[in-house]
């Protein structure tokens, strides 16, 4: 343990500090969201894992913890913010050339390395997929993997995100099969939530990993739904959403049972939820 | 009493040299009565500080983790961030043996991982001199293992009927008391007065736990599913009151606050609460905790069992000012002994 008798030459930076990024690119592919592609002033923050996360903030109006949507190595950073408050709105009144401050990388992502050679099953509802795409560009990236399938569930057409992507993922392998709450015209692929996409799969259990990302009500009928697909809890990987004040293991907004979620998370196994009742 | 050579004599003159000298170069906090309640209060003359033993109502812990603490200033127009770390010389005075327990326990939190350099910056000025106490029926720390402390402070004084034992727990501890009050080697006499306050106060416990310590964090866990939860949920009322006064609830808020010219302005972080409604929301509404039994059960959790392996210690130090100050009268020993007795049952 170290105190800091004199602050200004002993003591680390402060880890509340942000660092500046200048936006590049801003881009509105739904009403609720937008798209932005940062270049960072420190590089150092560049040196991230998919599933990690950065506190976005804005002076005068605060920080929210915002996952990673590019994939590692691009040499930028990219999210994918959903306007529901005072953040986030503010957030999207930024366009190209404004500044956006980050804190980060913060968090345990996923370990590639560790995935390769197993068939990778995605399931990611509404801006879950935001964290989705950086995982799968990296899976992509690697290459080494099974078969690629990634399930993606928004309420209506005119809310998927990333939709002139996937014919790429098709290209690398991927199997993207998308699904929408309601019918809707002109709308020709599945209709229902996305767990109804998971029986008609065609799963080697054995060796099957399964990602679930998206809001906290998504997790229960997915699990289930895995389950029943003989994927053991070990097998399940799923990122957790908790309010969060500061991203440090500190402020006490993300603590779960014993688990700070955005120390020891956001991602987890599901067989690590064990024992912690709160967690879904 | 082996270590003869930690204790010292001072008088009350001597005492006095020593409040006057750290005021020349620090702030000074010292236990008063306040309305007739013991208090830490900033003084300005070692005759304001009143050595109560009963503990204070609100911990010290403001003035290590204030209530309210800048942490950047910004400038909106600009487009800039500056860092702030708000620390000053001080000095605490009064601090009974649980208090300092629990600044152990936040030197741990603001120091493990992430350097929280406003907490440490400010506890590295911070000198802390502590008093002996007498529990009243609220206090348990006996129960939690240790009535005393040997270390975590500078100096600690132990009042006799003249005069005081001084121990010191730091070299800058011990300077000081050279320095300023004039010690000399306590007679037996003066050693033997301080024995027998001892046992007097090891005697006077009425609050304890009928499990020890090593237990608590398996009997919690065994009580998840306990009606103990549902009943105390009932008659809580949210207020927070028990986060506001404990010495080792630590959460907190960060928000922004602008000026009036709309321009500059700083962003703080406040004492936050997990008994509070709104503690776990996340955007779109969903709450993890939404009850509060369940918050409650956080709070008693992370006191006895959720953090013990983070920081391998209980965060609970038994110093009873949650159940002094809860509305409702839920009492922590007792809401753990009713958890320890139906854990006895299963
Ligand atoms: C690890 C992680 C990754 C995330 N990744 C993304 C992502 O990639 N993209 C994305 O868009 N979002 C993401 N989120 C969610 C995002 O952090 C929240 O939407 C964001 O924090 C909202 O902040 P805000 O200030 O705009 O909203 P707030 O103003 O805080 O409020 C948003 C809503 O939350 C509720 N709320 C919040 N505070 C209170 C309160 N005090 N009292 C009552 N209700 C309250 C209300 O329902 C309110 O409408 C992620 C969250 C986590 C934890
Ligand atoms: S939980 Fe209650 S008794 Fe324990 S340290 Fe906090 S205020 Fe004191
Ligand atoms: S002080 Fe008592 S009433 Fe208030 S939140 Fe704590 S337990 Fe509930
Ligand atoms: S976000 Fe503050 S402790 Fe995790």
């Amino acid at each position: 343990m170290s105190l800091y008798a004199n602050p200004t030459k002993s003591s680390p930076p402060s880890p509340y500090l942000p660092s500046a990024c200048r936006i590049e690119e801003a881009l509105r592919p739904t009403a609720k969201e937008k798209f932005f592609r940062l270049a960072p002033h420190d590089p150092h923050i560049l040196n991230y894992s998919p599933g990690q996360f950065f506190m976005v903030g804005l002076p005068g109006y605060g920080e929210a913890p915002i996952s990673i949507t590019s994939g590692p190595d691009e040499g930028c950073i990219e999210l994918c913010i959903r306007a529901v408050g005072n953040v986030t709105n503010a957030i999207h009144r930024l366009e190209k050339g404004d500044t956006l401050w980050v804190r980060g990388p913060f968090g345990r992502g996923f370990d590639v390395e560790g995935m390769a050679g197993k068939d990778l099953v995605f399931v990611a509802g509404g801006i879950g997929i935001a964290p989705m795409r950086s995982l799968v560009k990296a899976v992509i990236k690697r290459g080494g993997f099974g078969r690629l399938t990634l399930l993606y569930g928004a309420k209506g057409p005119e809310e998927i995100l990333y939709g002139d992507e996937f014919e790429g993922w098709r290209a690398k392998g991927v199997d993207v099969r998308i699904t929408i709450d309601r019918p809707s015209p002109g709308w020709k692929g599945y209709v229902g939530v996305v767990t109804t996409l998971i029986p008609p799969l065609d799963i080697d259990e054995g060796r099957t990993l399964a990602v679930v990302l998206g809001p906290p009500v998504l997790y229960k009928f997915v699990i289930w739904g895995l389950r029943h697909k003989g994927i053991k809890d070990d097998d399940m990987l799923l990122s957790l959403e908790r309010r969060m004040k500061c991203g440090l293991g500190k402020c006490g907004h993300c603590q779960i049972n014993c688990v700070y979620v955005c120390q020891e998370g956001p991602v987890f196994r599901l067989s690590e939820l064990k024992g912690l009742p709160e967690a879904i | 009493m082996e270590e003869n050579a930690q204790y010292l004599y001072i008088t009350d003159r001597g005492f006095k040299a020593l409040v006057k000298g750290l005021l020349k170069e620090r702030r000074v906090y010292g236990t008063v009565r306040k309305d007739g309640f013991p208090a830490f209060k900033e003084i300005s003359g070692a005759e304001e500080i009143e050595l109560v033993q009963t503990p204070t109502h609100l911990s010290a812990k403001e003035f290590l983790f204030p209530q309210r603490e800048v942490l950047l200033k910004f400038d909106i127009k600009d487009n800039t961030h500056e860092a702030v770390v708000e620390a000053g010389d001080q000095a605490i005075i009064g601090l009974h043996p649980c208090d300092i327990r629990a600044i152990g326990l936040m030197d741990r939190v603001f120091s493990c991982g992430a350097q929280d350099v406003n907490y440490l910056a400010r506890r590295g000025r911070t000198i802390l001199i502590g008093s002996d106490c007498m529990p009243d029926r609220y206090c348990f720390c006996k129960s939690l293992g240790d009535t005393d402390v040997d270390s975590g402070f500078d100096i600690f004084l132990h009042r006799l009927k003249t005069g005081f034992i001084a121990r010191t727990g730091t070299e800058v501890g011990a300077d000081l008391i050279r320095k300023f009050a004039g010690p000399r080697m306590p007679s037996p006499r003066e050693l033997t007065e301080l024995e027998g306050l001892r046992t007097r106060r090891e005697g006077s416990f009425t609050a304890t736990l009928e499990a020890p310590p090593e237990a608590l964090p398996g009997i919690y866990a065994m009580s998840d599913e306990s009606p103990v939860w549902e009943r105390i949920g009932s008659i809580c009322y949210g207020c927070g009151s028990c986060n506001n006064v404990c010495p080792t609830c630590y959460c907190f808020d960060v928000r922004d606050e602008v000026r009036a010219n709309l321009n500059d302005g700083e962003r703080v972080r406040t004492w936050d609460g997990c008994t509070l409604d709104d503690f776990a929301r996340v955007s779109g509404g969903h709450d993890f905790r939404k009850t509060r039994a369940a918050r409650l059960k956080h709070r008693f959790n992370r006191k006895f069992r959720y953090l013990s392996g983070r920081f391998d210690s209980l965060f609970c130090v038994g110093c009873g000012r949650c159940s002094r100050a809860c509305l409702v009268r839920i009492n922590i020993a007792e809401v753990t002994n009713e958890l320890i007795r139906e854990s006895y049952k299963k």
